[in-house]
This record gives C-alpha cells, sequence and structure tokens, in this order.
C-alpha cells in the first residue's frame, strides 16, 4: 500500500522539482532585469541543491527503507567508507554552523601577526625602537587563535571554517551540476542511439578537449572573479567522463528485456528513460559523484592558489597560496589548510570506494 | 469457427549491416523473409524452429516492437503497421509479450507492485485503489501472494518471476500474448507449472497465445497449431496431430526426430542432419533447406518452393508434394 502511494508521489516529485526550477528561473529572471538582488547568487545555487537533495536523494531513500538499509549495511562493512563519512559530516557540520562561532576570517590585526599554534612557540626578532636593535622575542601559541594566525594577524581557524564551507560549496555545487548533464545525456545518448548517439557524444568529446581553464580565465577577464562562475565553470565542463560512464551503463541496460518489456507495455520514451533506465544507472552516479567530488575541490583550491579564486571569500587553496609566501616564518600557515584538503579528500575517495563496492552486486562483501 | 484475429501477409524483417566509416549499408540479415499466416481467436498457434531462425525478430515485429521492413500485418483487420503513436498505444492493451527471461524482464528497481502497476498506470485505467487491487487479484491468480507486490525481483525465485511476467502480460485483459521462449529459462521442474498456467489462463481470459519456442516437446504440449520456421520462413503449418503423426517437411522429419522420447528401448529412425544453418545473409538459392535437406532434388537448388495448402487444410512449402 505504501509503495503504490509513493508511486503516485513519483509522479508529482518531477512536477515538484521542474516547479521548483521554473520559480527559480523566474526569480533569477526577476533578480537580473527588474529587482536588484533578491538573493545572493549563492542562493539560487543552495536552493537548487536543497530541491533536488530532498526530492531525489532524501526521499527515495526513506521510500524505499528496506533498500537503504541493505545499501548502509553493505556500505558499513567497509571500515573507511565509514570513517570518511563521518569526517565528511563532520564537516559540513563545521561549515554550516562554523562561521557563527568563529572570529571575523577577514579581520587583520598586525600586532598578532604569526601567531602558531597552541602547544607552539617561535622565536621571531622585533626591532624595538627605544634601544635600536633587534630583540628575539618569544612567541607562544595562544588559546585565542587556537591554530594560529598568518603574517596579517588573520584567524587561521576563522579561515579554515570559512574555507571548508567554500570547499564544500564548490565540490557539492559543481558535482551535482556535471553529474545533472552528464547523467541526462549518457542515457538519452545510450536509449535513443543512432544520430542522437552521434551528435551528443562528438558533442562530449569537443567539451573533453575544451580546455577549460582558459574558458575559467576569459570568464573571470570578463565578469571578475566569483564563486558562481567558478562552479558554473567547473560544472558546466566537468560533465563529460560522467557522460560517458552513464551512456556504456545504459547501453547494457538497454538491452535487458525489461525495456523491451515496457515498451510493449505501451510505455512513451520519456519514461522508459526517467522510470527505468535513470534509476537503474543512479547508484553508478552516486559512485562517480563521490569520486569526482574531491577533483573539484582541488580545481577549486589550485584555482585560489595561483590567485585566481574569488578574492571575497577565504578558500583553503587561497590560504595555500598566503602560507607558500611564510613558510620560513609562519609554517603552520599552509601545512593546515594542506592537511585538510588532503584528508577531505581522502574520505572522499573512501566514501566513494565504500558506496562503490555496496552496490556492485559482484563484490564480495 | 472462430474468427481471424491476426493475419500476417508477407511480412519481412532485415537487419543492415553497415560498414566504414560512414556506415554504408552492404547487405541485410534477413531474419524474417516473407512470412505468411493468421491466428485465429482463442487458439495457441506454436512457432518453433532453430535458434537464429528469425521466430524471435517475427514476434516482435507482429506487436510492432520491432518495425518490419515490409509486409502487412492485420489486427481484427485493422493494418497496424501503419498505425501511429496513440494507436500503437491502444493496441498495447489489446497484444501483450511474456518474455524469456524471467531475470531481465523485470526492472531491478522497482517492486513487483510497481512493475505490473505501471501497466495500469501508463493506459490511466482505474484509481490507485483500483489498480492495487488488480494487481493483488491477479498476483493470486498466477500463483503468487498479495505480499510479493512490495517484493523487489531478485527476491524472487525465477519461476516466481516468470509468474509476475505473466501477471504483468495479462492485467490490461489482451487479446493476445506473443510469448517468446517463456519457459526455456527455467528448471524444467517449474516449466510444467508454468506452461500449466499459461494453458488455464488461455481458457480463463480467451487468449489467443503466438507461442515461440525451440522445445517441440513444449509445443506439442501447448499448440493446436504448429508453424515451423527455417532460415526466416515457414516452411510448414499444420495442426499440433497432423504434423506430430506426419510430418511433411523434411526439415520437420528431422526436428521431430530429435525429439527425446521417455522410453530408452523405442527403436526409432534418427535422421541427422549435415552441416550448419547458413546465414540469413546470404541464403542458399532455390529452396533455402536445400543444402541440409537428405531428399534434396534438383529443383531444389533453383527454384524455391511456395509455402501451399495440402490435403486437410495444412501448408508446406516442398517440391517433394508438386
Amino acid at each position: 500500500m505504501m509503495r503504490q502511494t509513493s508511486r503516485k508521489v513519483g509522479g508529482k516529485r518531477n512536477l515538484i522539482f521542474i516547479g521548483t526550477l521554473l520559480v527559480l528561473g523566474l526569480i533569477v529572471l526577476l533578480d537580473i532585469y527588474l529587482v536588484d538582488r533578491i538573493l545572493e547568487p549563492m542562493g539560487y545555487f543552495y536552493l537548487f541543491f536543497v530541491a533536488v537533495a530532498v526530492l531525489y536523494g532524501v526521499y527515495p531513500l526513506h521510500a524505499n527503507r528496506r533498500l537503504t538499509r541493505y545499501y548502509w549495511e553493505r556500505t558499513k562493512r567497509h571500515r573507511l567508507s565509514v570513517l570518511g563519512l563521518a569526517f565528511i559530516i563532520l564537516l559540513v557540520a563545521v561549515a554550516l554552523i562554523g562561521p557563527l562561532l568563529t572570529q571575523d576570517p577577514t579581520r587583520v590585526n598586525f600586532d598578532e601577526k604569526n601567531v602558531p599554534p597552541v602547544g607552539f612557540t617561535i622565536q621571531q626578532s622585533v626591532y624595538d625602537l627605544d634601544t635600536d636593535k633587534f630583540l628575539v622575542r618569544e612567541i607562544p601559541g595562544t588559546y585565542q587563535h587556537p591554530l594560529g594566525t598568518d603574517d596579517k594577524g588573520r584567524d587561521l581557524l576563522a579561515m579554515l571554517v570559512s574555507g571548508a564551507r567554500v570547499s564544500l560549496q564548490v565540490g557539492l555545487l559543481a558535482t551535482l551540476i556535471a553529474i545533472l548533464i552528464g547523467t541526462i545525456m549518457g542515457v538519452v545518448s545510450a536509449y535513443f542511439g543512432g544520430w542522437v548517439d552521434q551528435v551528443l557524444m562528438r558533442f562530449t568529446d569537443i567539451m573533453m578537449t575544451f580546455p577549460f581553464f582558459i574558458l575559467l580565465v576569459f570568464i573571470i577577464f570578463i565578469f571578475g572573479p566569483s564563486l558562481v562562475f567558478i562552479i558554473l565553470v567547473i560544472g558546466l565542463t566537468g560533465w563529460t567522463g560522467a557522460a560517458r560512464l552513464v551512456r556504456s551503463e545504459a547501453l547494457s541496460l538497454r538491452t535487458r528485456e525489461f525495456v523491451m518489456a515496457s515498451r510493449s507495455l505501451g510505455a512513451s520514451d520519456a519514461r522508459i528513460v526517467f522510470r527505468h533506465l535513470i534509476p537503474n544507472v543512479l547508484s553508478s552516479v552516486i559512485v562517480i559523484a563521490t569520486l569526482s567530488i574531491p577533483g573539484v575541490i582541488l580545481a577549486e583550491a589550485a584555482l585560489s592558489f595561483i590567485g585566481l579564486g574569488d578574492p571575497t571569500v577565504t578558500s583553503w587553496g587561497m590560504i595555500l597560496n598566503a602560507g607558500q609566501r611564510s613558510l620560513d616564518t609562519a609554517w603552520w600557515v599552509a601545512v593546515e589548510p594542506g592537511i585538510l584538503l588532503f584528508l577531505t579528500v581522502l574520505a572522499f575517495n573512501f566514501l566513494g570506494d565504500g558506496i562503490r563496492d555496496a552496490f556492485d552486486p559482484r563484490s564480495q562483501l | 469457427m472462430n474468427r481471424r484475429l491476426v493475419e500476417v501477409e508477407n511480412l519481412k524483417k532485415y537487419y543492415p549491416v553497415t560498414a566504414g566509416l560512414l556506415s554504408r549499408h552492404v547487405a541485410d540479415v534477413r531474419a524474417v523473409d516473407g512470412v505468411s499466416f493468421n491466428i485465429m481467436e482463442k487458439e495457441t498457434l506454436g512457432l518453433v524452429g532453430e535458434s537464429g531462425c528469425g521466430k524471435s525478430s517475427l514476434g516482435r515485429a507482429i506487436l510492432r516492437l520491432e518495425e518490419p521492413t515490409a509486409g502487412r500485418v492485420l489486427y481484427k483487420g485493422n493494418d497496424i503497421t501503419t498505425w501511429g503513436r496513440r494507436q500503437l498505444k491502444e493496441l498495447r492493451k489489446e497484444a501483450q509479450m511474456i518474455f524469456q527471461d524471467p531475470q531481465s524482464s523485470l526492472d531491478p528497481k522497482m517492486t513487483i507492485g510497481d512493475s505490473i502497476g505501471e501497466v495500469l498506470l501508463i493506459h490511466g485505467i482505474g484509481t490507485e485503489q483500483e489498480r492495487l487491487e488488480k494487481v493483488t487479484e491477479l498476483l493470486q491468480r498466477v500463483g503468487l501472494e498479495p505480499e510479493h507486490t512490495m517484493r523487489y525481483p531478485h527476491e524472487l525465485s525465477g519461476g516466481q518471476k516468470q509468474r509476475v511476467g505473466i501477471a504483468r502480460a495479462l492485467v490490461v485483459n489482451p487479446k493476445l500474448v506473443v510469448a517468446d521462449e517463456p519457459v526455456s529459462a527455467l528448471d524444467v521442474s517449474v516449466q510444467a507449472q508454468i506452461l500449466n498456467l499459461i494453458m488455464d489462463l488461455q481458457h480463463e481470459f480467451g487468449l489467443a497465445y503466438l507461442f515461440i519456442t525451440h522445445d517441440l516437446a513444449v509445443i506439442g504440449h501447448v499448440s493446436d497449431r504448429i508453424a515451423v520456421m527455417y532460415l526466416g520462413q515457414i516452411i510448414e503449418l499444420a495442426n499440433r496431430k497432423q504434423l506430430f503423426s506426419h510430418p511433411l517437411h523434411p526439415y520437420t522429419e528431422a526436428l521431430l526426430s530429435a525429439v527425446s522420447v521417455p522410453d530408452p528401448h523405442q527403436k526409432r529412425k534418427r535422421t541427422s542432419l549435415p552441416g550448419e544453418v547458413p546465414s540469413p545473409v546470404e541464403p542458399p538459392p532455390g529452396c533455402r533447406f536445400h543444402t541440409r535437406c537428405p531428399k534434396v532434388m534438383e529443383i531444389c537448388r533453383q527454384e524455391s518452393p511456395v509455402l501451399r495448402p495440402r490435403t486437410g487444410g495444412r501448408l508446406v512449402s516442398c517440391h517433394l508434394y508438386g
């Protein structure tokens, strides 16, 4: 009985999603042409992300509790992936509530520059005006700046928390865009075949060889550096790998008899694509998504590191960049974001591996 | 006398063979090459032949799951080969299919209830409650429990899955069911149960079957009339009794002599055929069977025989009979 209800909601769900998209698009248009700044650009991304996550993530997981529990049991057997998941949840929590608790990451205070993390003490030569000599002064780490400060006296903890938010934003949103495009391209290409397949896949080839870096530099040159554009460019250029993987998956599904069966029942092409093919490639899509998040996070960090990032937000790449200039006086400025970046990338990779094994019926778990 | 439900006229299904960068069309696989027959209401027409002889393609082309290359298929007198999308959807309510592999014919991500209910949903039949009742009722009719609506295909056995496949085909009350090797993927012990179910349902729902199989024992069990196919053509069509007691075409004879009989002491004349089935890309000239026929004559190499009526209303396409 319960499932029958959920099937009905399944139809409504797509309507709700399209409705949300329309409303969002309308507000964006209003924003651009009539009223100024109804929402910050990131706000639209958030709304979009939440809509997709609830309608296509949380809801189906809840509706198919039995299946969800089965996959969770299998993922759990992969110790490292549980660890990775725990780290990611922690990171999300920090990114969401952390900025409320920490200091302003952009506040400069030259009296407290280069303070080391708690437990470390460094020696610093300071020019003394009275004696006209250089004095060697010991600077101990304080609890006011548990992770130290950089050469402008900014609190590193606050900067790292802010960086976590940026990294997750970029990682999740850009991946979401890429995965959505990739999945639809792949499934449509595989299902319709023929010239549709040819056109879509040649387009994918072109996108694959397209130098996304130059595009990004170009866009930043025209519109100025902004996180929104970085997310859009990474998302809109990064779907090619997903499209190819999904296509190959969908090609093998298409030859299965249940697709022929649906057609013999009178199902339309749209129904077969959205009701049968996409749910069946979803497990691979989730794996591809999880495994591509770290790449995106690294791409953003790399951009910030070379100074192409959004200067108004504090990201890990930016801190790394600041840190490498003062590596001899304040090693922690570069090391701390480096470690976090490393752990985050590792956590997503572990989680991705775990999910892949859980979804793969051939793996012996 | 029952009315004709389906009339197939000179149906052809060619698959193009392409080569090169520009996908040049170089040849055709003639899977179905000029086939004509009728299916009467409420009868079972068995279609038997070796694998690769085009029997599945024929079954699919009749339902327009694959587009026929040429020829006509009349359903209740209307030519469905010209039908558009909307009319075809109506046809799907009248003509359904049971698939060979119950493992892959059900969507692994859908519950049994959803898989069967989807048909009703597609055709907008009934309210949600009515649909559920119908699905439950039908599941019980095919020998499953109402609880199975909540199950996923991987939680069922092969036989149970095939029962689901049958229920799904019958949920819209079709008049014609094309059963494409419905039992050949099942254990022998389960085969009989499913066959009996299929036959019981025929009487109950007034169905006509096109029953496709390579297994003569199975086809002898269920069919009223039997069509024998070789290399894309029907070479003999007769009612079951005639065909089994007195096969006319040498190929039918050879097929029947290969059926295993549950008596080890019975003396039988075995006709074994030399060679392989020729390629359907370049079928041999003249009679398609002449390369392997034990009774081959000179005319067989030059002229292809036509399917012609013989005594007792049976059809055979062989030069031996004039």
